[in-house]
């Protein structure tokens, strides 16, 4: 039993065939990466499995009531005026939740200290993990980040990986995407590739690259994908 | 009530953070104040015949502002709220985490009528008027046409498409609800237009304190306002259904 799954699931907007029959099913207490370039259709995927989009056909299944999901995504729906614990507040609040949790949340990604600081005021950095406490304050069975590292320093950037590592340990099933392919091979247990609206490849992103040798041309998957799409990244 | 909870706090904090939104709850009863302090016999430099004259019409003038500020304050306010956290999927992510728009709706209004009730009896004391009958019902009609304008408002957020479009859609509304009494104190044809509208009706009670021209009884216009309440209240579940909140966001 996977904890997501699509099945051929097809997407089109207006004439723009964006998912053409994408299978893909993520284990429980993995990171799942869905990798593929920009415009290939990866937060299409993560709103169909969220219900906030619905497939013109094929069959999804996500394991579990939509407060059991925690969420980062490119919109990330701050309340920009208000602090950072104020932001916080509004969820402890909703989830019933004692302040403990969340301020244990917020030192987790080391916001301990910039409580009350406007979120306006915050560097790209420190916003995105904000988003990424709120989206672990109430222990989400699933989590997804679309792009959690996009636009980040490679220090903030590690800071935030050990962060998801840690939250698949703590039992949380974790489905990211990036266009960064580097990333995607230290940190998922497993990859899918995302290409022309299907998957064109998939498994351990380790694996993935021993089989096509990409470990000696370009550094690991993006090689891969060169030679999957014949170097068209873009 | 734990979402509602969550909400009106949000919603409050935001508040006294957004300056846009927080002068207009301010800027209608300051301009009464002001017109009240101006209006005054003692004011340096004013003859006092006319200092007397605008006296006289001080009730008028003042309770023309709370027409206004039903009007052109309360309707781009709500509406701007509920275009941003739409347009920011700051809704989103409330729903995601199990809020139901009435939760959302309940919470976001709850905190414009609570602020609208200070105004009101700002409003109602600057006005001076003559007995506590009449403030009670000033306050009354006025926390009526603010259900009334709560409603209109929220309409206009779920169905505008950004929040830049809340303000575009609510232009025309604001302006007619809110300058329209007062065309309609000067001319007959707007008067007869603009009955079937709450915040005329608000303006008709204050004609009555006053003894102004339009004064119709006082049943008729609660009648009228309420009236508007029900209409507005019943297209905003059609909306609010229609539009399905949850989907918008
Ligand atoms: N709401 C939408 N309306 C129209 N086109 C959309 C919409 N959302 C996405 N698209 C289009 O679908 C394609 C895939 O978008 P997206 O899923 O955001 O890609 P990715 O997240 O991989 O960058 C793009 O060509 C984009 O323009
Ligand atoms: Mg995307």
């Amino acid at each position: 039993m996977k904890t997501i799954s699509m099945n051929n699931v097809h997407k089109a907007f207006g004439d723009n065939q964006v998912l053409k029959g994408v299978t893909l099913g993520v284990n429980s207490g993995e990171i799942f990466g869905l990798l593929g370039p920009s415009g290939s259709g990866k937060t299409t995927i993560i709103n169909i499995l969220i219900r906030q989009l619905t497939a013109d056909s094929g069959e999804t299944f996500t394991d579990a009531e939509s407060h059991e999901i925690g969420l980062m995504l490119e919109q990330d729906g701050l309340f920009n005026r208000l602090s950072v614990m104020d932001n916080m507040v509004v969820f402890e609040t909703i989830y019933g939740l004692p302040r403990a949790r969340t301020i244990e949340a917020l030192e987790k990604v080391g916001l301990g200290d910039a409580q009350k600081t406007i979120v306006d005021k915050l560097s790209k950095g420190m916003r995105q993990r904000l988003v990424l406490a709120r989206a672990v304050l109430h222990k989400p069975k699933i989590l997804f980040l679309d792009e959690p590292t996009s636009a980040l320093d490679p220090l903030t950037a590690r800071g935030i990986y050990q962060l998801i590592r840690q939250l698949r340990d703590e039992g949380s099933t974790i489905l990211l995407t990036t266009h960064n392919m580097e990333e995607a091979t230290h940190l998922c247990d497993r990859v899918v590739l995302l290409h022309g609206g299907k998957i064109i490849e998939e498994g351990d992103p380790h694996e993935i690259c021993k089989k096509y040798d990409a470990h000696k041309t370009l550094p690991d998957l993006e090689g891969v994908f060169v030679q999957l799409t014949g170097g068209k990244l873009q | 009530m734990r979402h509602f909870k969550a909400i009106f706090r949000k919603q409050f904090l935001d508040l006294f953070k957004n300056i846009e939104l927080l002068m207009n709850f301010i800027i209608y009863p300051f301009i009464a104040w002001l017109m009240g302090t101006l209006a005054s016999p003692n004011f340096d430099g004013v003859p006092p015949d006319i200092a007397e004259m605008l006296v006289a019409g001080m009730p008028n003038m003042v309770l023309m502002m709370a027409t206004m500020f039903a009007g052109m304050g309360l309707i781009p306010n709500i509406a701007s709220v509920i275009a941003e956290d739409i347009e920011k999927k700051s809704l989103r992510v409330l729903s995601m985490a199990g809020v139901k728009p009435i939760s959302y709706l309940l919470g976001v209004g709850g905190v414009t009528f609570l602020i609208s009730v200070f105004s009101t009896f700002a409003f109602g004391l600057i006005a001076d008027l003559a007995s506590a009958r009449e403030l009670l019902i000033f306050v009354a009609a006025m926390l009526s046409a603010v259900v009334a304008s709560i409603f209109l408002g929220a309409m206009i957020g779920i169905l505008a498409r950004g929040q830049q479009a809340a303000s575009g859609l609510t232009m025309p509304a604001a302006v007619v609800l809110g300058f329209g009494p007062m065309l309609a104190q000067f001319n007959g044809t707007v008067r007869t237009l603009m009955t079937p509208f709450y915040t005329q009706q608000l303006n008709a009670i204050v004609d009555y304190f006053v003894g102004g021209p339009a004064a119709a009884p006082l049943w008729q216009s609660f009648a009228i306002i309420w009236g508007n309440v029900l209409v507005l209240g019943i297209l905003f579940a059609v909306v609010y259904r229609k539009k399905a909140l949850a989907k918008r966001a």
